[in-house]
């Protein structure tokens, strides 16, 4: 058995919603019937082998290669089983996404991994806006998992994030956990302005504060917090940073808000 | 010249007395003719043998334009990403389940054979944008009835104690700005009362700022539409809607009317006793009794069907309340400049939930237990109860007593426990159904030339092949005519046409103008000039829709 690889003929000129071709909903299925699915490009219908050239026989690890900047919700909603994209991927990477690993060698477009559920994501560039974040509509963004990103990620990072973990080996932007319910963001570089904005609960873990914070963020002082050096071990191995913590240097300074809603949100700042 | 023949179709026709008569239907430049006139050639003719052969479906009560649709339409974008309608040759792509967007409501009405359709509170500030709505709302015609009771100005008249007949002219004078077919009154005065802080308004309670009472409000329009000789009865949403015990306002409501003809809508919403363990029960039978005594009472049901919707609706009051139940948890509720308010809550009615699942039943009875089906109307007070695309199987439950009793088997256990349901053995015939789903909705709102078949009528048709399965049958016709045009075939649109807009213009004074000008001066966004519309506007923005305008008899 070897990794069914979708590799595009051509970069196509408009976003496709590939979010059928995922380990769940392709499996028992043989080539020829995965050949013969259909995808929406603008307002034409194409079948799966227009766009790409297909290989391989092991639907439960799904090879994307080419430039696929352009095709949308890579591994939505798949259960288990493993997807690759070699190169960047477009939006929506992984939403709602229930199991399984997405790997994305490149960066991914925005939204990366909203609404997802369980199950891990690791992108090893860059992340748009949004990422872990809820779309329009949406009352809950990230619900679950793991969101590895090895480079930056852009603004509003988990917005309305609930449960789950994202962890940034680079920078993030502005609005770092707006309006957070709960759940884990670690940013082991710098974060833009105004991180916690409006943010209920949850937790922030940073190495600084930026120069622009909100009022509503308060100082609560230094503390060394016991459930960090649990956290920390929960991380080793982990690539980048976060997973070589040293797991007794649990002591932060601790800031809580956004106080302008319920001021359980808690932003931990490393070395205290 | 177009002529079309339908041959042999079993024809039910109500409001002319043909029950499954097996007739020929000739059709002459959209109308229904009794016989050809010589060298009238017919230009298609469609065999319908054996199939059932009745005029196109009314829904009287539907909210499908205005500002509190778009409102949901707003909040609700995960009803429109999970419902997507794609475009076809001749049809355009839209969206949404319990918000649907106008194409994909006009679409999925025509496919159900429905080719009549009326929003029923159209806020006066508002009723630009809902005209524009319903004019964008392919193939089925519309019409909508403008919503009074807590406008700040009426309110005044009552105060000033101003007679009966400068009351009945404003009433003529907001139906014409409007361009609407009648009048509802929503929660009456309760809109108003909410700004003043105040959360519950019964019958005979006193508006804090106005000291007006809901009783006075009823009584003064029930008069006015009536005087005014408009064909629809007011249409009256009461008091206390979905509070427990609140099927004593109902029935008092009823009384207010003082014998005047009175529409009670979303009845099912206003039949709730105090029985039991959880002090809430059915009021059906109590509410069924008394519109089979008063026969100047009709009533549109409101039922309720298992899923997830969205309430939208101009009462604040009850809206305010109900957020708190909020499924998915978000609503909005507000205030609309001087004349009402609106509340958009989404909701999801469950089958396991006690409440839910005797709303669902209540609703149930008082179709089985109100005899005359010529006075209670078929809807759901879409989406307030359902989506409008459940009908044909709230037609099933009504036809169908051994399916009602198999899903009445399948609710929560102690609200069945509560309901009579089980004991109810009618099944309504299609005779019925055609009476409450076309005779009877063209009857009540005055459209002399919809919801039958006579020589004379618009041919709004609809063709169906019998089936004992009546969900299947009624979910998609044959063959659905609009103005003589074959726009549906197999369920599904082949040709999109454009309906037309039904209004009433009764006869006033254009004297009130004179204190309403100064008014709109001082209070409004808006100049009084601007805030008309007139007849040249309302076919513009309908895209060239054709207006039809009812008679009034003037009864004063």
């Amino acid at each position: 058995m070897s990794a069914l690889v979708l590799a595009l003929r051509n970069a196509p000129a408009q976003r496709v919603d590939v979010g059928s071709l995922n380990p769940t909903a392709l499996a028992g299925l043989s080539l020829a019937d995965i050949a013969a699915l259909t995808l929406s490009v603008g307002k034409r219908t194409v079948r799966v082998d227009d766009l790409f050239e297909l290989s391989g026989d092991d639907s439960s690890d799904v090879v994307f290669r080419g430039d696929c900047s352009k095709l949308e919700r890579i591994g939505a909603g798949m259960k288990s089983g493993r997807v690759t994209i070699e190169g960047d991927a477009g939006a929506y990477v992984g939403q709602g996404l229930l199991g399984g690993d997405i790997v994305v060698k490149g960066s991914a477009g925005a939204f990366c991994g909203t609404g997802m559920k369980r199950g891990r994501i690791e992108v090893t560039g860059d992340v748009a806006d949004f990422a872990g974040a809820a779309i329009p509509g949406e009352m809950k963004g990230m619900a679950g998992g793991l969101l590895l990103v090895g480079g930056n990620a852009g603004e509003r990072l988990g917005d309305r994030m609930r449960r789950g973990q994202i962890l940034v080996s680079g920078n993030a932007g502005d609005y770092c956990g707006a309006r957070m319910i709960a759940g884990t963001i670690a940013v082991a570089g710098k974060v833009g302005a105004y991180p916690g904005y409006l943010m209920k609960r949850g937790t922030l873990i940073l190495n600084a504060l930026p120069a622009q914070m909100l009022p509503g963020i308060v100082d609560c002082g230094s503390h060394r917090l016991g459930f960090l050096s649990l956290l920390y071990a929960s991380w080793k191995g982990l690539p980048g940073p976060f997973g070589a913590l040293d797991a007794s240097a649990c002591t932060v300074r601790r800031y809580m808000g956004d106080m302008g809603v319920t001021g359980r949100g808690e932003l931990l700042v490393r070395g205290g | 010249m177009s002529v079309i023949k339908l041959t042999g179709g079993r024809v039910i026709d109500p409001a002319n007395g043909i029950n499954d008569q097996v007739r020929d239907i000739y059709v002459k430049d959209g109308r229904i003719v009794a016989a050809l006139a010589d060298g009238d050639k017919v230009s298609a003719e469609y065999n319908v043998s054996g199939r059932v052969v009745m005029s196109g479906a009314i829904d009287m009560h539907t909210h499908i334009g205005g500002g509190k649709v778009n409102i949901a339409r707003e909040m609700l974008p995960e009803d429109h990403r999970g419902d997507p309608v794609a475009r076809t040759e001749i049809t355009r792509s839209s969206c949404g389940y319990c918000a649907p967007g106008t194409l994909a409501a006009g679409y999925r009405y025509a496919e159900m054979g429905y080719t009549s359709c009326f929003e029923p509170a159209i806020i006066p500030m508002n009723a630009r944008q809902a005209h524009m709505e319903m004019g964008d709302t392919p193939i089925i015609d519309t019409g909508g009835y403008a919503m009074l009771g807590s406008d700040d100005f009426l309110l005044r008249m009552l105060v000033a104690n101003e007679d009966q007949k400068s009351i009945n002219d404003y009433v003529a004078w907001i139906l014409h700005s409007t361009q609407t077919l009648g009048i509802k009154v929503v929660n009456p005065g309760g809109i108003s009362a909410f700004k003043f802080n105040q959360r519950k308004l019964d019958l005979d309670e006193q508006n804090a700022y106005y000291g007006v009472t809901p009783r006075r409000i009823i009584q003064t329009l029930t008069r006015a539409v009536h005087e005014l000789g408009v064909p629809h009865p007011l249409h009256v949403h009461a008091s206390n809607l979905g509070v427990a015990g609140n099927v004593d306002t109902t029935l008092a409501t009823m009384e207010a009317a003082e014998g005047r003809p009175i529409h009670m809508t979303h009845i099912q919403f206003h039949s709730y006793g105090t029985e039991g363990d959880r002090k809430f029960s059915s009021g059906a039978a109590r509410i069924a009794e008394a519109i089979n005594r008063h026969k100047n009472v009709s009533a549109d049901v409101g039922q309720v069907l298992f899923g997830q919707t969205v309430t939208a609706s101009g009462d604040n009051m009850s809206q305010y309340r109900n957020a708190a139940f909020a499924s998915p948890k978000k609503s909005a509720v507000m205030d609309i400049e001087m004349e009402a308010g609106c509340g958009v809550v989404p909701f999801k009615y469950k089958d396991q939930n006690f409440v839910n699942a005797l709303q669902w039943a209540i609703g149930l009875e008082i179709f089985l237990m109100v005899d005359d089906p010529w006075r209670i109307f078929l809807t759901t007070d879409h989406p307030n109860g359902a989506p409008f695309t459940t009908y044909p199987h709230l037609i099933k439950l009504l036809t169908d007593r051994s399916f009602r009793n198999a899903m009445l088997d399948t609710i929560n256990p102690d609200a069945k426990a509560m309901s009579n349901l089980a004991a109810l053995e009618r099944e309504y015939s299609l005779y019925e159904i055609a009476i409450m789903t076309r005779a009877a909705p063209a009857r009540i709102l005055g459209l002399t030339d919809r919801g039958h078949l006579a020589p004379g009528a618009a041919a709004d048709i609809v063709v169906y092949t019998e089936n004992a399965d009546r969900e299947r049958m009624f979910e998609k016709p044959d063959l659905v005519f609009k103005d003589g045009e074959l726009v549906v075939r197999d369920g599904k649109v082949v040709k999109v046409v454009r309906g037309n807009t039904h209004v009433v213009k009764p006869e006033f004074d254009r004297g009130i103008e004179k204190k309403i000008e100064p008014y709109f001066r001082r209070f409004h966004s808006v100049r009084m000039n601007n805030f008309k519309i007139s007849d040249d506007e309302l076919c513009e923005c309908g895209g060239g829709s054709k207006l039809i305008p009812h008679a009034c008899g003037k009864r004063s």
